[in-house]
């Protein structure tokens, strides 16, 4: 069985993102709804699993919008729901969450914003606590993988209370990290799966009049939380009454508490957890000021809790010397590491932190940086060296590729330079559109397939209304690869693992207009003459599109493991080196290396995944297969 | 000063840096102490430096300050160097003995980083973790495992709070079908390797 399902009362061993899985199924819901989005996948992904023995209803919805939305219609006929988004989701879902605020809901309805700072796998790292302050949402904030786990719960029962949304807003180390959990709960066997839909137009209809209603109902609700909710576990007060305070929120809290404890010092001042730093609630944070002469707030990012507090202290005439971004990193990801020398000298010691470095290797040549690159044997290589070759072949110079969000972005680096921009989901289009309009260059707009049905579909539209020669390239490898293999409207496979109608992006595109090349860029020759031809009828004026098709080479190698099929591993015949590189030059394969003081390159055969790009674009044929593939090998891919 | 025992996990995306992460977790767990395991997901895992952060004992903050490693195991050379800031003179350190570089970029070669790092005056063991993977299982996805069955044996920091039955354990719980006697024989040996090693 799952450790998921464990029993009341058992340890396990959970991520954050489990933990707030399992904290969801205790407290009764019956749909969970996402678009996959690193730090926040494992949720949806965690319940999926379990649907079918817990009878909920989950799934990989298109984008964080339509999640939301789903989720939202749930929770406004009764029926629990969870929604969950990284950071930069919520701005996608940021329309409907602005409006759900107004209208409320009839059973408890939860948005995980699963928030980045350090941007390990994301564009920015904004700091999502802004919109509950915008929406008037509450914004819950763990301090740990185990906290989430009764946060989770808190804030369930929070949104029954009030008929109102909750954020609860995790972070990279919230999410990812796993610790042992005591759980307090079972899974309930019985949960309302079936809603009611209450007509009530006044509420659930925003025209300008009935807004204006909901504005101040939602308004009553907003202060009765910042009036009543300042308790634990939201605001945890320990020694009251010294003149000494810190306040930390969420992982923040984690590091401040263990700051202290190495300094010993947790009895020489008052220290306040917030777990709801949104809205700040003003009475305790009100009484611990009143004794306080001078307050350190910690908090990872924006001075969220910091400006709040300031506003107490204004509204209470308080004269506090409060500290807060003055003293502690407003960018990037804290640790205990930037947050010790601030506590320290908030309490007058100056003691040194009890680890010193020995500092970083040096080596000639120095040791090298080592930034995530294509995996070997991925489709992605191969269609970025067929596009190049054929544009080349088709005479196309200096074009400005516009890029999207995806495992292929790291198409930006050398020697591909295949995304000259990437700013958010969908974007690749949108920009490439308006290049369009003002560039001489031919643009074309690289978009993954779960990225294309994400956000990029109104794009492609607008690229033929308003008719750019833009040339979408969706490079389809049939799953959402950069969250770890998620099915999408593309693969005819539901998150339950059900079957359901597959749609292919060339359809959408021949549909919109497009003249669509579909190309297997395992088969290098072929689609570099069938790309060129392509360019050549786009040169003369045609509109085209292309879909490059094949299966992500992680899935095609686990697949292989699994069914004990053996793919080709490629060789390089020494005596046929010539020592030109274009293999290691061309391809950027991490499967291919240059022993240190050799001239040849070598294939890390257990790296191999058999693509066979290496070999076609070898120019003295020095590259062939070594072994003897399964005769199947190539079906798998 | 009382500090959490800090366990830095370093390598390449792809490696099997997590499911070690999950391995040393659930060993914790059995072994009835406290822990907590800090990864990354998503676009770092491809090919990438990874570095997972096992805090084990009391406490929450996940991530282990610069210098603040008690062991150090690493499944490649270049990151066993580059994870090297989160060292101090009583680090042990722990290394694969595999150099993986980057591609199209210039890299010290292997003596050359030995070196580098013996001349950090820290206690070092290096161990071919690839090759004891590939000769017990027939593939070097086990490296993770191999490194760590030595490591159990070398360290006696780590093994005052994790023992080789807890790993047994935990490979039970993790792994299925006959990856679980590979993996436990992998262990086994590795372990053995590394009692020769201290002992011989």
């Amino acid at each position: 069985m799952s450790h998921i399902l464990a029993g009341e009362g058992e340890k396990v061993l959970l991520m954050g993102n489990e933990a707030i899985a399992r904290a969801a199924l205790e407290a009764g819901i019956c749909v969970a709804t996402a678009y996959p989005g690193t730090p926040s996948t494992e949720i949806i992904e965690t319940l999926s699993e379990v649907a079918g023995k817990c009878g909920i209803y989950v799934e990989w919805s298109i984008n964080e919008k339509v999640a939301f939305e789903t989720a939202y219609a749930a929770a406004i006929t009764g029926v629990r729901s969870i929604t969950a988004m990284k950071h930069v989701g919520v701005n996608v879902a940021a329309d409907i969450l602005m409006s759900s605020a107004y209208s409320g809901v009839k059973e408890g309805f939860v948005v995980v914003s699963a928030d980045d700072p350090g941007e390990h796998s994301s564009q920015n790292e904004q700091d999502n606590r802004w919109y509950g302050l915008l929406a008037h949402i509450p914004v819950i904030e763990p301090s740990s993988a185990r906290d989430s786990y009764y946060l989770t719960k808190e804030a369930f029962e929070l949104s029954s209370r009030y008929e109102h949304p909750v954020i609860l807003r995790t972070t990279t180390r919230v999410s990812h990290t796993r610790q042992p959990v005591e759980l307090t709960g079972d899974v309930p066997s019985e949960k309302k799966c079936k809603g009611v839909f209450d007509k009530n137009y006044e509420r659930w209809v925003l025209v300008p009049a009935n807004a204006r209603k909901q504005k101040t109902r939602m308004m009553k609700i907003w202060e009765a939380i910042r009036r009543n909710e300042g308790r634990e576990p939201f605001i945890r007060v320990w020694n009251p009454g010294r003149s000494k305070v810190v306040i930390a929120s969420g992982i923040s809290y984690s590091h401040a508490e263990e700051a202290l404890r190495l300094l010993d010092a947790l009895n020489d001042v008052t220290l306040i957890k917030v777990s709801l730093p949104v809205p700040l609630p003003p009475a305790p944070i009100t009484t611990v000021l009143k004794d306080a002469k001078e307050v350190l707030i910690i908090e990872e990012l924006d001075p969220v809790v910091e400006t709040q507090v300031k506003d107490i202290a204004v509204d209470e005439g308080l004269s506090v010397k409060i500290h807060g971004k003055n003293m502690i990193p407003e960018n990037g990801e804290l640790s205990i590491d930037r947050v010790f020398e601030p506590v320290a000298k908030f309490i007058g010691r100056e003691t040194l932190p009890p680890w010193q470095s020995i500092g970083e290797v040096k080596t000639e040549p120095p040791i090298p940086p080592r930034p995530p690159v294509l995996c070997a044997g991925c489709p992605h290589r191969s269609t970025y060296y067929i596009v190049k070759t054929a544009l080349n072949k088709a005479g196309i110079r200096n074009t400005v590729f516009t890029g999207d969000i995806g495992c292929y972005t790291l198409g930006y680096q050398k020697p591909f330079e295949t995304q000259m921009t990437c700013f958010e989901m969908g974007g690749s289009l949108g920009i490439a559109h308006g290049f369009g309009k003002v560039l001489e260059n031919t643009v074309i707009a690289v978009i993954g397939d779960s990225t294309f049905f994400h956000a990029g579909i109104p794009p492609v539209l607008n690229i033929v209304y308003n008719d750019s020669k833009v040339i979408p390239l969706i490079l389809d490898n049939s799953t959402t690869a950069m969250t770890g293999h998620q099915p999408h409207p593309g693969t005819g496979i539901t998150a339950m693992g059900l079957r359901t109608t597959a749609i292919l992006p060339e359809k959408i595109l021949e549909q919109a207009g497009f003249k669509t090349i579909v190309i297997n860029p395992l088969r290098v020759k072929e689609s570099i003459e069938l790309l060129t031809q392509a360019f050549k009828e786009y040169l003369k004026g045609e509109r085209i599109a292309i879909v490059s098709r094949m299966r992500c080479a992680l899935e095609v190698a686990r697949d292989a493991r699994r069914k004990q099929v053996v793919l080709p591993i490629y060789t390089i015949i020494e005596d046929k080196c010539t020592g030109c590189m274009a293999c290691a030059n061309l391809t950027a394969c991490p499967a291919i290396i240059v022993p240190a003081g050799s001239k040849k390159p070598i294939i890390l055969e257990e790296l191999c995944n058999g693509c066979g790009l290496c070999a076609s674009i070898c120019p003295y044929k020095a590259i062939t297969v070594k072994n003897t593939p399964s005769p199947e090998w190539e079906r798998l891919w | 000063m009382k500090t959490r025992f800090n366990l830095v996990l370093s390598g390449v995306g792809g490696q099997g840096i997590i499911t070690l992460g999950r391995l040393i977790g659930l060993g914790c767990m059995h072994a009835g102490v406290d822990v907590s395991i800090a990864e990354v997901h998503g676009m770092s895992q491809r090919g990438g430096s990874v570095i997972v952060h096992v805090r084990i004992g009391e406490g929450e903050s996940p991530i282990i300050p610069v210098g603040g490693a008690d062991t150090i195991i690493s499944l490649e050379l270049l990151e066993g160097a580059r994870s090297l800031v989160y060292a101090n003179k009583g680090t042990t350190l722990v290394v694969n003995d595999f150099l993986w570089p980057p591609p199209l970029v210039k890299y010290p070669p292997r003596d050359t980083i030995l070196a580098a790092i013996s001349g950090k005056g820290l206690t070092y063991y290096l161990y071919d973790a690839n090759k004891v993977s590939m000769e017990v299982s027939g593939s070097v996805v086990s490296s993770n495992i191999a490194l760590l069955g030595f490591t159990l044996a070398v360290d006696k920091q780590l093994s005052k709070y994790i023992e080789l039955s807890d790993i047994e354990w935990a490979i039970e719980k993790t792994l299925r079908g006959h990856l679980v006697d590979i993996n436990k024989r992998l262990l086994k040996k590795s372990y053995e390797d590394g009692l020769r090693h201290v002992n011989p």
